[in-house]
């Protein structure tokens, strides 16, 4: 009972970040994490300086901070906190990435063709070769920037603005042929994308208005089993409509074709925990904090499940981490004290 | 920053149905501003006083109800236009009009008025036989049946209007001799002259937003899902049915046909069609038309030559931003921005977006250069009625937009989306760069209004371009600019022979100090608007220019060292026929 009690707890702490202020680097890192996370970029960005206030050394919340400081257009300072942490670490594939996206933006097109080119053997994100190419293309070197357009649409074929660009490209070059199939594939995704936003808002109309039967219907129109973005969103709105026997299908296959996927495992972890079946939820929320590992509300869920699983000497220590990550969160820390306890007692 | 496909399906999973409809029925895309740098330090030596009032422009212009926009139509406003219909070379003002659901309301009018030459102007509505009280929307001003008189075409919501200009102070609602009542009701925007054929005969193109019916639309509040930023708003335009652009050939003899399907105007998916603009983007002497759209891909006729057109906007790159997101298009300009004598492109959008600049790179293909630019600074505004304008004669076109919110209601729970915002002005800085002025170009730009049509033009002859705006449920604003600084420029006024006489269509291109700047006569421009049909160049310290002139039959004509500070006259296969000093 007390650990059913407990586990509804720590869900809750993980569902709902409380924001009481506590001190400490990692507790202001973990909360900006979990802010971005959310899209919350300027309350991000300032538990980033809170962290960085006490510890101005600290490379990961300074590489955070300039993340955010890009997402919220203060490119000139997200610049100069990129140089800083260049100095700090050293030369890294990610900050080399984000310095040339800002020089992109402020139309330095050279500097931005000679960063994000040394990335092209490893490039840190998929992206990478999309933004090469438009680099290329506003430098006014066409031909190089269609190859890297051309690349970038091999790496992330369901991205419409790179099909844009491509067909500009192509229609640039006089290549009609290819810039209608590529204009047909920007349509389609473009398309795609709208009617997945339509989708998605129906199906949460009909989670919030109709029985789950019925609401099924209406948000397994947004069913593609060889999209896993999609199923996880559809596993999303069906968990968080309540209906979390009908998301694990969607959240299943999305793994199955996308292991690379934290969303998709991280969702996949809630919703078996949302029903009780921690045996289950174990995997799931292991390989999401294997990929996300600064995330809090994967973190704690993983702490909860190997609780309920009694496995108290493996919930410890993933405990410890996400009170580390929040040490604002009552429920969590009263849970590592008993736990703590019987450790000592043994 | 935009955001990858799937962040945005994890925001949406995250938000749920709050996020979804946080953006209404409008495309924007939830820009942040780029960071201002350091201002320049350089004067602007133009000064915008609103006289309006002092010049006799008292009447408010009636837009729906004063507190409230239930319906898309009351939130769209209309348009101005300057024109000088008796031509007597002084440039008057014809403002259109909308009225209120529940009734006519006293005064609400088209209205004309007639400069007086001394800063003011008199109604003269009623003796031109322009009183109509009505949902007026855009107007386009030209000669279209080669009188000498210009004439006004208006778009409107349920019926358009054509009104012949006799030539003695009077106009004739002629739109159904003329062949354009059309059956049923239909909501006419953006409208423009074109001679699409080169005949010499100006015809009509008219672009139409969406299928209206206050019986059929739920009014604020009345459907959840209209929403902005959790507070109910009208409904629209997205969730309700596009309508196709019409072409009209002008037959010569006062009638027109209707040549929409022929022309492959048709043949287009149909979209929220708001301003649409003729020009020849590409150079090739046959007009373009260029449709901004609301929230769906605004759209590109390419002007085949031989009578029908092929819509390009998505290949000229003219249909969406560079990232390939369709934004909500409601004003827009034509101008050589930078000065390497083709025309670019200037559209404004919805607040949270930033407006869109276009360079012109030839054969039809168009750059997204907003951001690097320096216009991304400014996303806070929904934008309307704009131009690209040399305002203080440096040789460097300007960038000038209104703006305005359209739903009222927000306000009160987001004080950020205020309902009525400034005026935004970008000063050309060369180079491709622009800055903008908040308070440095007199107090007219940073009062607050809910305008929608600008139109440019010098209503007062002395050598700079001033501002007519329409702001709803207000008087009109008139911003005269007070220049200072003694920079030379020369107007040109083109008179069409084998042409139409309005010389719709033609290209200038202006060579002096270094630069080639190109200017179009346009029908119609800004938000459903028309202004000066006079040719305005800002020349800096130039004080001779030359002139290569395409005049829209196809014929060109180029004349060497002219004179600075003046207006010439130039006549189609004659040369200049007169030249006027202001002042003199």
């Amino acid at each position: 009972m007390i650990r059913t009690v407990a586990a509804s707890l720590l869900l809750v702490a993980g569902a709902c970040l409380a924001h009481t202020q506590q001190s400490s680097v990692e507790a202001h890192f973990g909360r900006g994490t979990q802010l971005m996370q959310d899209h919350l970029y300027e309350a991000a960005a300032n538990e980033f300086e809170e962290a960085l206030a006490l510890d101005p050394a600290e490379p990961r919340a300074r590489f955070q901070y300039a993340v955010c400081l890009i997402t919220l257009g203060r490119n000139d300072d997200a610049r100069s906190q990129f140089e800083q942490v260049r100095k700090q670490t050293g030369d890294s594939r990610y900050v080399t990435y984000y310095l040339g996206r800002l020089d992109l933006l402020a139309s330095d097109f050279p500097s931005a063709i000679k960063k994000l080119a040394s990335l092209a053997q490893d490039p840190p994100f998929p992206d990478t070769p999309f933004y090469l190419g438009v680099a290329y293309i506003s430098a006014g070197d066409l031909r190089a920037g269609t190859k890297w357009l051309e690349r970038a649409a091999r790496l992330t074929p369901r991205d419409y603005r790179v099909h844009y660009r491509l067909a500009r490209a192509y229609s640039s070059a006089g290549r009609e042929q290819d810039a209608d199939r590529e204009y047909a594939l920007y349509s389609q995704f473009q398309n795609e994308h709208k009617n997945t936003e339509d989708a998605a808002r129906a199906c949460t109309e009909a989670l919030r208005t109709q029985p789950q039967s019925a609401a099924r219907e209406v948000c397994y129109r947004m069913f593609d089993p060889n999209d896993p973005e999609k199923l996880t969103l559809l596993g999303q709105l069906l968990g968080d409509g309540g209906a979390y026997t009908l998301a694990l299908d969607p959240l299943q296959r999305a793994v199955g074709l996308d292991p690379n996927s934290f969303a998709a495992w991280h969702d996949l972890g809630l919703t078996y925990f949302r029903l009780q079946r921690y045996a289950d939820a174990r995997a799931p929320l292991e390989k999401a904090v294997a990929l996300r590992p600064a995330f809090y509300g994967s973190v704690v869920l993983l702490g909860g499940t190997l609780y309920m699983l009694g496995d108290d000497d493996a919930a410890l220590p993933v405990l410890e981490r996400a009170l580390r990550l929040n040490p604002s969160d009552a429920e969590t820390a009263a849970v590592v004290e008993k736990l703590r306890a019987a450790h000592a007692k043994k | 920053m935009l955001y990858s496909r799937r962040e945005i399906l994890l925001v949406l999973a995250a938000a749920g149905v709050c996020r979804a409809q946080e953006l209404g029925g409008m495309a924007s895309r939830g820009v942040k501003p780029q960071p201002r740098g350091k201002p320049s330090g350089l004067p602007f030596h133009a000064r915008f006083t609103d006289i309006a009032a002092r010049a006799g422009l008292r009447h408010p212009v009636i837009y729906g109800p004063p507190d409230r926009m239930d319906y898309i139509l009351e939130s769209m406003g209309c348009g101005v236009a300057f024109l000088d219909y008796d031509n007597d070379g002084w440039l008057d003002i014809f403002l259109l009009s909308g009225t209120r659901r529940e009734g006519p309301v006293e005064g609400a009018t088209n209205r004309l008025y007639k400069n007086n030459r001394d800063g003011t102007f008199t109604d003269v509505t009623q003796a031109a036989g322009l009183l109509r009280q009505g949902w007026a929307c855009g107007v386009t001003v030209a000669d279209y049946n080669n009188d000498g008189f210009e004439d006004l075409f208006i778009t409107a919501w349920p019926q358009n209007i054509l009104y012949r200009n006799n030539g003695d102070g009077t106009f004739t609602d002629v739109t159904q001799a003329a062949g354009l009542l059309h059956l049923g009701n239909r909501w006419g925007t953006g409208c423009t002259w074109v001679d699409y054929d080169r005949d010499g005969r100006l015809d009509l193109f008219v672009s139409n937003y969406l299928v209206f019916d206050f019986d059929k639309i739920p009014p604020t509040g009345k459907d959840p899902r209209c929403n902005f930023k959790g507070v109910p708003v009208n409904c629209g335009p997205r969730g309700l049915v596009p309508e196709r652009p019409m072409l009209y050939h002008n037959n010569g003899d006062g009638t027109f046909t209707d040549v929409t399907e022929r022309s492959g105007i048709g043949a287009v998916t149909p979209g929220f069609g708001l301003t649409a603009v003729a020009a020849d983007l590409d150079s090739d002497g046959w007009q373009e038309i260029y449709v901004a759209c609301d929230s769906t891909p605004s759209m590109l006729f390419h002007n085949r030559g031989d009578g029908t057109f092929a819509e390009r906007g998505m290949q000229s790159g003219l249909a969406v931003n560079e990232d390939g997101n369709e934004q909500a298009g409601m004003g827009v300009a034509i101008g050589d921005f930078d000065t390497d004598g083709r025309l670019g492109v200037l559209k404004t959008h919805f607040c949270e977006d930033t407006v869109a600049l276009y360079r012109n790179v030839g054969r039809l293909d168009f750059d997204d250069v907003t951001v690097r630019s320096g216009l991304g600074v400014e996303t806070r505004y929904v934008s309307w009625g704009n131009g690209i304008v040399d305002l203080d004669n440096d040789g460097l076109p300007d960038l000038f937009w209104v703006t305005g919110s359209v739903f009222p209601e927000v306000e009160q729970k987001h004080p950020e989306f205020a309902h009525k915002t400034p005026r935004v002005l970008f000063r050309n800085l060369g180079g491709g760069r622009f800055e903008e002025l908040l308070d440095a170009a007199g107090p007219a730009i940073a009062e607050p209004h809910t305008s929608r049509g600008v139109a440019f033009g010098d209503f007062d002859n002395d050598g700079d371009i001033d501002i007519l705006i329409m702001n709803i449920n207000e008087p009109p604003s008139l911003l005269r600019n007070d220049l200072v600084g003694g920079a030379h420029w020369l107007k040109v006024k083109l008179v069409g022979t084998r042409s139409n006489l309005s010389a719709v269509g033609a290209v200038v291109i202006a060579a002096y100090g270094g630069r080639r700047q190109a200017q179009a006569v346009l029908a119609a421009s800004g938000y459903l608007s028309c202004g000066d049909k006079r040719l305005h160049f800002g020349l800096g310290e130039a004080s001779t220019v030359d002139l290569e002139i395409a005049w829209p039959s196809g014929s060109r004509e180029q004349l060497k060292g002219v004179r600075a500070d003046q207006l010439v006259t130039v006549k189609e296969g004659a040369g200049i026929i007169r030249q006027e000093r202001f002042g003199a």
